[in-house]
């Protein structure tokens, strides 16, 4: 373990009880899935499908503008259309609900309704309730609303330079800069003096998003009788911070009941939709009706508070030059919009991994957030480190051309060695665990590099241009509460939360079947699954035997949810701790009935048993069934309580504070994932036309639980990034006008532009850290993607001399890169 | 303002309808919210994702881009009608082996697309499947297991001979 | 995205619909596929008062030769799948053939039809540029009679046709060429299925190795296709080959984008011009040799 960067933080030790073993019964195997019957045969049950007795419907109306003062509604012929119960204005919907969530500090208002300005193109100015949504989108057309056009500022580098009337939100101060500071780790200065080059690149992430197939919604009901809501929901995160909704709705956090429904797709997108629960709940008070309201597509494109990372980078790496990377400094510009949800989470997340897997000695990073007129970004699967990956892995390739070297050869001068971990890095994060050599070396044999240099050289002497890339990332999993506040201001910190749990409650009936209840939602990661897994590996259990659903808040527990490639690893740490608490009661039952010590007893594949002697066993069933019914033949004493349930609360396993200074953030996402990913592509340099000709990705997520699952989830995060890197933006005009607000524009990948074969290969290096030694792998396909398509890229364009620092690159931005080099 | 009422008769998943709609109803919102079958999905309204797809009188259809009154007199099938939960079509079974779904949302469209595909051609190759589930998005699952699942499906069909409807 | 309110009629003959036309005009707006027409309805970009649809009127679906086998006879309803799939049209009309390889997807094209589609006017769809190519003779029908436009004559502007509003393009007429035609085909798209971003149809006729005379459409590049005569005139007389092709394209570009401001807000167009359409060429000739 290196001390040389903090000497100060110590690691905690490991919480973990359940190791990794050799031979598992369900861990490990790729199980299929107990979510898919319901949706495969129509039956599953999203927002959309919920329906509640007397049911209205609201729309919004959207702002044309992109900046502009409200400065009347007039709302009287929309009232008179029949079939509308209630037009909104934001003043009106403020008179009983306060501003929506919001992580940032000092805080940036948003509201759920526009008061008083509008702030992008898109933002809801006013809502309809009415008898359907058809009635209520003919009412939106019968709102006047007079607007005060405000300029508008679009260009990234102008934005911290606002001023006047360009400022989105005046009470904070004359600008549109919500932050601006500089964070130091480790000797940079040193470091950049005896390096012998210094490579530099500005690089740009344009801004693309999740765009799940389902969009956001919510279905609430306002019970006037007892002045509580009942609201349903396709979130996370809702027994975890739920109740701030509560706050903004103004009432106890116990009058407000959040109901999971299953998630059409979310990637971070539906990690916490405050805005459309305080909405939808709000509106359901006033109209005196339950309300459901489903975002439209234009309205999920234009304001879904999900749009993903939009960056500028000027960085540079201090090398030797030998390709050593001693050390980066990098200042970036990052547009959040309009608002600022969740602060700057985005980038303290890009801290977790800054330096990737390499042996960087320091980190500067100038971050300056800027806000502007278009949809705050949300969570984006990566959440900012997807951005730092594909940066630093271009600079590794900028670096690598500068000093004439093969970039698999600089990667492996630099990779962080096996028995260095747990490696604390600059930032103060810990990499718990790897073997990055290993999951190279498997990648480079898996993708066959030497057959794909002879075919590109073969290629160019017949005028193609086929190219190769290979990078090497992280995908940090697992994050703690700490991301949440530490970057901002120590003076301002807002809430400084440490805790960021998952909970599961289990129990087992007289018949000996379990039952695990989540507290986290289903988002197409497989939940029900994998706790289905868990359950049977730790009871013994047959997987029919195990039945999962989902609590409401009323009754649930503290659950982060999924977001940060975490559910898995947590809700093991929470199924491991309920098993034992149920195990421990089970064997204090079979004792009793086999007249020997708990310690003499084992669980063997469903029976209780005492260990050595095979005939000596009883059914979980039988145990079960005793525990429950026949309290008179158990000794009077604690312990043996009718009955087999409860609830576990699993905590991060490795969190530490950040110190008030800030020269480094404390750990606070060490389970630490990492993926070697390859791709060969042919470009038409006359078209600009991008063909993905081969694809390989190797990724450590430590002990698997599924493979099949994890393999869909590297696939499908590879195609996200193949769709960040090749084909979707989210483009703004100099108006600030939204010009990609639909899927005609906004080029979502179809089956034609995937590789047809994503070769994925898994190499395994159990945490010492989590349950199982299991670590997340959700994120991680979409956080290598885009840097290795644009080195395949440049490498096959590398005849014309031309460098590709941005995303995405459609045919449209090549033919501009060659043409400025006259071709 | 439209205040036509016009009845439409026809059938879905094999039993006869008979409603009374307005023009402007489409069809994914009379077959989700009037005739209470949720299977089929709204994810666009504007006939890109393909989460709408039904078949309607024996081809896939965007029920986004069909207004219900246009539909008098037609036989539509949804994904309701492939499978149910104790008795799945091959194609959901295959998509179960073959992990081809992951949120579901664009999986009845999926099967809807891919069921058209193998009632014209039980051979499909690998990119014939790939053209005919290419108007379905897909955000979660980069489609490769789809083609797999579809591929699957195709084999265990010759094998049984099963007869699509 | 639910569109907003209308009256519906389901003409069961041409002639009511026609009438209904006479009636309502510019309030009415025909639907036969309603692949292009009800998304604009879903965002309220169209409104009209009454809908029209014609999917039941009977003998509008038809694609066959006429009786003197000089031309293709096309009706409004034939759909889209079923021309890309037909020998007929394989074999009578290439040209069509190769373009629908790129149009749409299938969901589409089970109901989207040729007739629909042009009347649509898509700027960068591929079937208009394909009509332009082949000279094809747009059928248009009124309760007074029927009256032909040439295709060069039928594509006004964005969205906008010669049809009047109270008229129905019925059919469309494509002549039959021998033996002696090459059809080329080439465009670039964001993704497969895609509208354009540029694309080109091209057909010439070649008589002892030299062309007599050609067509070069595009679509993408404007806001209607277009064809290019100036390079046309160019290649008459000459034999093929790709330096010619190569300086046709230049030509292609210098008659499209006579303004320099016009060239330089269209400088993608500009290079797919001058790729797109020397592939085209080349591929009219070896796709003919196979």
């Amino acid at each position: 373990m290196n001390k040389r960067y903090i000497p100060d933080l110590d690691i905690p030790a490991s919480r973990r009880r359940e190791g990794p073993r050799e031979n598992y019964s369900w861990i490990g195997k790729s199980m299929k899935r107990v979510e898919d019957p319901r949706l495969l045969t129509g039956k599953g049950k999203y927002i959309d499908d919920i329906e509640v007795p007397n049911m209205a419907h609201a729309a919004i109306l959207r702002s044309p503008y992109a900046h502009a003062l409200i400065k009347s509604i007039n709302i009287s012929e929309a009232l008179k259309l029949p079939g509308v119960i209630s037009v909104i204005t934001g003043a009106e919907f403020a008179k009983l609900t306060g501003p929506t969530v919001t992580f940032s500090s000092p805080a940036v208002v948003q509201h759920a309704i526009a008061k008083d300005r509008v702030r992008y193109v898109g933002e809801a100015v006013a809502a309809v309730v009415a008898e359907d949504r058809y009635i209520a989108e003919d009412a939106l057309e019968l709102i006047e609303v007079v607007y005060e056009e405000l300029p508008t500022v679009t260009d990234i580098h102008k934005m911290s330079s606002a001023s006047g009337a360009e400022v989105l939100h005046p009470e904070r101060g004359e600008t549109n800069t919500a932050s601006d500071s500089v964070f130091t780790f480790g000797p940079v200065d040193e470091d950049f003096a005896r390096a012998d080059l210094i490579v530099r690149r500005k690089i740009r992430w344009n801004r693309s998003g999740p765009q799940p197939m389902e969009t956001a919604g919510a279905v609430a009901d306002y019970d006037e009788g007892t002045g509580k809501f009942t609201v349903y929901c396709n979130t996370s995160m809702y027994t975890y911070v739920g109740w701030l909704c509560a706050v903004s709705l103004g009432v106890s956090p116990t009058q407000l009941n959040i109901i999971p429904t299953l998630a059409g797709g979310s990637f971070g997108s539906k990690l916490f939709l405050h805005r459309i629960i305080v909405l939808t709940a709000g509106l359901s008070r006033i109209a005196g009706r339950p309300v459901k309201y489903i975002e439209d597509r234009l309205d999920n494109m234009l304001n879904a508070d999900a749009h993903g990372s939009d960056r500028a980078y000027d960085f540079e790496l201090a090398v030797k030059k030998d390709g050593t990377v001693l050390s980066m400094r990098y200042e970036v510009i990052d547009d959040y919009g309009a608002y600022l949800q969740y602060g700057l989470g985005t980038h303290g997340n890009a801290f977790s991994q800054v330096i990737g897997p390499y042996r960087i000695n320091s980190v500067q990073a100038h971050i300056i957030a800027v806000l502007s007129n278009k949809c705050q970004q949300g969570a984006y699967r990566g959440f900012g480190s997807e951005v730092t990956n594909f940066v630093l892995e271009r600079m590794m390739d900028a670096t690598a051309k500068e000093l004439g070297m093969d970039p698999v050869e600089i990667r492996r001068r630099n990779l962080i060695r096996p028995e260095e971990f747990p490696y604390i890095i600059p930032s103060g994060n810990v990499y718990d665990i790897g073997n990055y050599q290993e999951v190279l070396n498997k990648a480079l044999e898996m993708f066959d590099m030497s057959s794909w240099r002879s075919k590109q050289s073969e290629a160019l002497k017949e005028g193609r241009y086929i190219g190769i890339g290979i990078v090497s990332c992280q995908e940090r999993s697992v994050f703690s509460s700490t991301e949440f506040w530490s970057l901002n201001s120590p003076d301002q910190p807002g809430f400084q939360l440490t805790s960021s749990p998952e909970s599961v409650s289990l129990k087992i009936d007289a018949a000996g079947k379990a039952f695990v209840k989540l507290n986290a939602p289903f988002w197409g990661n497989s939940p029900e699954t994998v706790v289905t897994q868990i359950v049977a590996e730790a009871l013994t259990l047959d997987p029919s035997d195990i039945t999962v659903g989902y609590v409401d808040t009323d009754s649930g527990f503290n659950g982060t949810g999924p977001g940060g490639s975490r559910y898995t690893v947590m809700v093991a740490g929470a199924v491991v701790s309920g098993v034992k608490t149920l195990r421990e009661k089970l064997f204090k039952f079979a004792a009793h009935m086999m007249e020997c010590g708990t310690g003499d007893l084992e669980l063997r594949a469903g029976m209780i048993g005492i260990k050595g002697v095979p005939d000596k066993e009883k059914s979980i069933a039988d145990v079960a069934m005793m525990s429950h019914y026949f309290r008179l033949s158990f000794p009077d004493e604690d312990g043996f309580e009718s009955g087999l349930e409860t609830t576990a609360v699993y905590d991060h396993p490795l969190t530490t504070m950040p110190p008030d200074d800030r020269n480094h953030l404390g750990i606070f996402y060490p389970i630490m994932g990492h993926m070697a990913h390859l791709a060969a592509v042919e470009v038409d340099p006359k078209t600009g036309h991008v063909k993905i000709l081969d694809y390989v990705a190797v990724h450590d997520c430590g002990t698997m639980v599924n493979p099949m699952t994890l393999a869909g989830h590297v696939r499908g995060g590879t195609a996200q990034g193949i769709g960040s890197a090749l084909f979707e933006q989210f483009k703004y005009d100099d108006q600030s006008q939204l010009l990609t607000a639909n899927f005609t524009d906004y080029h979502i990948p179809t089956a034609h532009e995937m590789p047809i074969n994503i070769r994925v290969g898994h190499v395994e290096t159990p945490s010492p850290y989590t349950e199982f030694g299991i670590k997340g792998g959700g994120e991680g396909g979409r956080m290598a993607a885009p840097p290795v398509l644009v080195q395949a890229i440049e490498d096959a364009l590398k005849p014309f001399g031309v460098e590709f620092m941005e995303i995405p690159l459609t045919p449209q931005r090549i033919r501009e890169i060659l043409r400025e080099v006259g071709h | 303002m439209s205040n036509q009422f016009i009845e439409i008769n026809l059938i879905v998943n094999g039993k006869s309808v008979q409603k009374n709609v307005s023009p402007r109803l489409l069809l994914v919102d009379f077959l989700r919210h009037d005739l209470h079958l949720t299977g089929t999905h709204v994810g666009c309204e504007h006939g890109v994702c393909g989460a709408c797809n039904i078949d309607l009188d024996g081809k896939t259809a965007r029920s986004c881009l069909l207004f219900a009154v246009q539909v008098d007199g037609a036989v539509i099938n949804t994904v309701e009608s492939l499978g149910t939960m104790s008795h799945m079509h091959p194609l959901q079974e295959s998509f179960w082996e073959k992990h081809g779904l992951q949120c579901g949302f664009c999986t009845p469209g999926m099967l809807m697309s891919a069921n058209e595909l193998l009632k014209n051609n039980p051979n499909p190759t690998r990119d014939e499947v790939i053209e005919a589930i290419s108007s379905n998005l897909c955000r979660c699952t980069g489609y490769q297991t789809i083609v797999d699942a579809v591929l699957s499906a195709a084999q265990e069909m010759k094998k049984n001979e099963v007869i699509t409807s | 995205m639910k569109p907003a309110s209308f009256d519906y009629a389901r003409p069961q003959s041409l002639s009511d619909a026609l009438k209904l036309l006479a009636i309502h005009g510019d309030n009415a707006k025909i639907i036969a596929g309603g692949q292009s027409l009800v998304p604009m309805m879903n965002f309220r970009i169209s409104r009209p008062e009454l809908l029209i649809d014609i999917n039941k009127i009977p003998d509008l679906d038809y694609h066959e030769c006429s009786s003197d086998g000089h031309y293709l006879k096309i009706g409004a309803l034939a759909r889209h799948e079923t021309l890309r799939n037909s020998a007929l049209i394989a074999q009578y009309c290439p040209l069509m053939h190769k373009a629908y390889q790129h149009v749409a997807h299938v969901v589409v094209r089970n109901r989207g039809t040729l007739c629909g589609n042009l009347a649509h006017a898509d700027p960068a769809s591929e079937m208009p540029a394909v009509m332009l190519a082949l000279d094809a003779t747009m059928v248009i029908r009124s309760n007074q009679g029927e009256r032909k436009v040439q295709a060069e004559d039928f594509f006004k502007g964005l969205y906008s046709t010669d049809i009047k509003k109270d008229e129905i393009l019925v059919e469309v007429q494509i002549p039959i060429l021998d033996e002696s035609f090459r059809f080329g085909f080439a465009e670039l798209s964001p993704r497969k299925g895609d509208y354009a971003s540029t694309l080109v149809a091209v057909m010439f006729k070649l008589i002892k190795g030299k062309i007599e005379s050609a067509a070069l459409s595009y679509a993408g590049i404007s806001d209607r296709p277009v064809r290019a005569p100036a390079a046309e005139k160019a290649l008459l007389g000459q034999e093929p080959s790709s330096d010619l092709f190569q300086k046709v394209s230049t030509i292609v570009v210098q008659e499209i984008y006579l303004k320099k401001e016009d060239l330089e807000s269209h400088v993608f167009q500009a290079d797919l011009i001058q790729t797109l359409t020397p592939r085209a060429l080349l591929n009219a000739i070896a796709s003919h040799d196979q």
